[in-house]
């Protein structure tokens, strides 16, 4: 990679050198994953480069997740805008950080694009005193990806998996372990994604409305914690240590795992068509109202403020992510994108069933469950609150008390959002 | 007088020879230690900030995370330290014994690990001790219990005291062969004429010879554990359960993964800053020639 990156710098070096301003139909992109919105925003520049824009060049970088945030956090800090993109992408999660720590350092977008056909919440994730920042991309929404082959060999059928509680799907995920030998999912003790997934489905957060701690005293929270115990401490789960371990173990070492819609384009590179099927996640049933839907992640396009050309940003982002309803058809098959563009949810693909997973129509359900996920407001300290989570985790797996745990998360949370 | 005026003359020749020096050193080195002093008074959010005060250091104190940090950096120091100063220094008498074959070999084996990317041998020993590892299962093959190194806090641990053993006893194995080579014969030749047995020869000859280079490796590698960043960052990112967590990735982590506090960040640094400075008086005063 490193080689075709230096490559393609010194062609565009040296094409720079020649042509001068004439380049200005390249956009520089950072976005993380190759599977999904790497891939979702190539065939993003095709179809305007098929719009009558052939000379559009796009630069696609691809850093992790977290580098991307830390790269733009030190630019940012030291207020130097070289190499930075025109258009980064920022996970849900961390939106209103950047957007609030660093005042001017992103374009608003409001008088640029239509907002209102976009889903409420996606525009809401952005938008700061008034203006809103991004070009919503995709929806987190979750499911209960599974095995099908394995669940049946274990003696369940599709139908024992509808509408599950935590407390029933940790029995499957026994016996199904037990059965078949392969663990029900894979967990990174460091990482309390599932758990995130779980709290939100109750329709709570870490926060309240005023931005202040809502652990202690969140009976929400404590349920969701109780369960999440009970799977941790259950032998139905495969340790990982990183977020690459646990993508490969989704090629056939664990029946089932709880995620975002966008893993679907990691299960489909395993390979294995036929053997998955799609379910609502389990519910937490001691969760007052507790729903079987969910959210994991999720990110949108932001424009910064330094990029020289947003002209062409923002006819870039208007042609084919503001209106083109067949792109998003594309990327929903190829990538498992669920995008937040509403017009684009009355498309062919979102009617199709998938023969990869035994011909279920998920396009539809997902985009059915998206409309029940309980709509949170993330704050700003996602990402401090689940250190805190995660730090007592491996206490939690080992029996500890529930409400000591409680305790302990909430107070480092309130160090840590200070 | 003349020979004034050239002393005085020599004395500006000499300041103007090290005056770009010395101002490269003020700009890269004095300014920013005084402005991240001026900095860890500072408290708010990303670019946000007004001055605190001695808020940061009260946080310090009611901050569990700090705290959680600062006792695993004390902890890989009082055990790390002491084992890799005495396995440097046993490597180092047991292979200047010139009557030992391929010395050579031994020597440049061990100072290997010494010459690798920090980053390079961090990947590598996380994935030796990853749950398919090559550690994880040569331990089964011999029996042991499946050990979740990287999952359980004890355990991570004894990972990243491994690792920086691993990779930084060589280093100071050199300073010690050095210093070996500098010991006069005449009094190891002495001693054995005096029937003065080999272990009472290493504790009363080679060890009070080292001494100023022990004290050196001493502080060297008391410096290096506290600024302990790039194996935990690698191998275990802090987890799990904060249990690796050491003081500099808090720093980093204060500064570029969560929501920005560069005030709180710098207020953690000085701790270092001071922890070194008291350490190393500590360490020179135990030192100290009795006379």
């Amino acid at each position: 990679m490193t080689t075709v990156f230096r490559r393609s710098l010194f062609a565009s070096t040296a094409v720079g050198l020649l042509a001068g301003p004439a380049l200005a139909q390249e956009l520089t992109v950072w976005a993380w994953d190759p599977n999904f919105n790497g891939a979702a925003m190539e065939a993003a520049a095709a179809a305007y480069q098929e719009a009558g824009h052939p000379d559009f060049v796009l630069d696609y970088q691809e850093f992790a997740r977290e580098e991307i945030e830390q790269k733009l956090q030190t630019q940012l800090a030291a207020g130097t805008m070289d190499g930075l993109p025109d258009i980064v992408l920022i996970e849900d999660y961390s939106a209103q950080k950047f957007l609030l720590s660093f005042p001017g350092a992103f374009q608003p977008l409001t008088d640029v694009i239509d907002y209102s056909g976009f889903a409420d919440y996606k525009v809401a994730l952005a938008t700061v005193d008034g203006e809103t920042y991004s070009m919503p991309f995709d929806s987190g929404v979750t499911g209960l990806f599974y095995r099908s082959d394995l669940i049946e060999q274990a003696g369940f059928t599709a139908e024992d998996m509808q509408d599950l509680t935590w407390d029933r799907f940790i029995e499957i995920g026994e016996a199904v372990t037990e059965a078949t030998g392969t663990p029900m999912i894979s967990l990174d003790i460091d990482d309390p994604g599932l758990f995130v997934v779980m709290l939100q489905s109750t329709g709570s957060w870490f926060f309240n409305e005023d931005g202040s701690l809502n652990i202690e005293g969140n009976e929400d929270f404590r349920a969701a914690l109780a369960d999440y115990q009970q799977i941790l401490q259950s032998d139905m789960w495969k340790p990982v240590n990183s977020w690459a371990e646990y993508q490969a173990s989704l090629a056939g070492d664990v029946a089932s795992t709880v995620t975002g819609v966008w893993i679907t384009g990691t299960i489909k590179a395993a390979e294995m068509p036929g053997q998955w099927a799609v379910a609502p996640i389990p519910r937490v049933e001691e969760a007052a109202n507790g729903t079987n839907y969910s959210n994991l992640g999720g990110s949108s396009w932001y424009v910064l403020n330094s990029s020289d050309d947003k002209e062409l940003v923002y006819d870039f982002l208007n042609t084919v992510w503001g209106s083109d309803v067949d792109f998003y058809q594309d990327i929903l098959v190829g990538q498992g994108a669920v995008g937040s563009l509403l017009a684009a949810r009355e498309g062919d693909a979102y009617q199709t069933s998938d023969d990869y997973f035994g011909g279920q129509p998920v396009w539809q359900d997902f985009s059915s469950w998206l409309g029940q996920v309980p709509a949170v407001d993330y704050g700003i300290f996602t990402y401090e609150v689940r250190s805190a989570i995660a730090s007592n985790l491996p206490a939690l797996a080992d029996g500890g008390d529930l409400d000591e745990a409680i305790g302990n998360i909430a107070a480092e949370a309130a160090v840590l959002t200070q | 007088m003349a020979q004034t005026r050239l002393g005085r003359n020599e004395n500006a020749a000499g300041w103007a020879f090290v005056m770009p020096a010395l101002a490269l050193i003020g700009l890269f080195m004095i300014y920013p230690i005084l402005w991240s002093l001026w900095m860890s008074f500072q408290t708010g959010r990303g670019m946000n900030t007004t001055f605190g005060g001695f808020g940061n250091i009260q946080r310090l104190f009611a901050d569990p995370i700090f705290l959680t940090a600062l006792g695993n950096t004390l902890i890989f120091l009082a055990i790390q330290v002491p084992i890799m100063i005495m396995l440097a220094l046993v490597f180092a008498v047991m292979l200047n014994n010139p009557r030992l074959k391929g010395r050579g070999l031994f020597r440049t084996a061990i100072f290997l690990p010494a010459v690798t990317s920090l980053v390079a041998y961090s990947i590598l020993f996380k994935s030796i001790f990853s749950n398919e590892g090559l550690a994880t299962q040569v331990v089964a093959f011999f029996g042991g219990p499946q050990i979740a190194w990287l999952a359980e806090p004890f355990w991570a641990k004894v990972v990243i005291i491994l690792a920086i053993t691993w990779r930084w006893t060589g280093y100071n194995m050199i300073f010690y062969l050095a210093a070996l080579q500098n010991i006069d014969r005449s009094i190891y030749e002495a001693a054995r004429i005096d029937g003065v047995p080999a272990r009472a020869q290493f504790f009363r000859i080679t060890i009070p010879m080292l001494k100023p280079v022990i004290l050196f490796t001493t502080i060297i590698s008391t410096i290096g554990t506290l600024q302990l960043f790039d194996e935990v960052q690698n191998i275990t990112q802090g987890g799990p359960s904060n249990a690796t967590l050491t003081l500099s990735q808090y720093i980093y982590n204060l500064t570029f993964r969560f929501m920005p506090s560069f005030g709180y960040a710098a207020t953690v640094s000085y701790v270092i800053v001071v922890l070194v400075a008291v350490l190393s008086t500590v360490q020179f005063w135990v030192a100290r020639d009795r006379r």
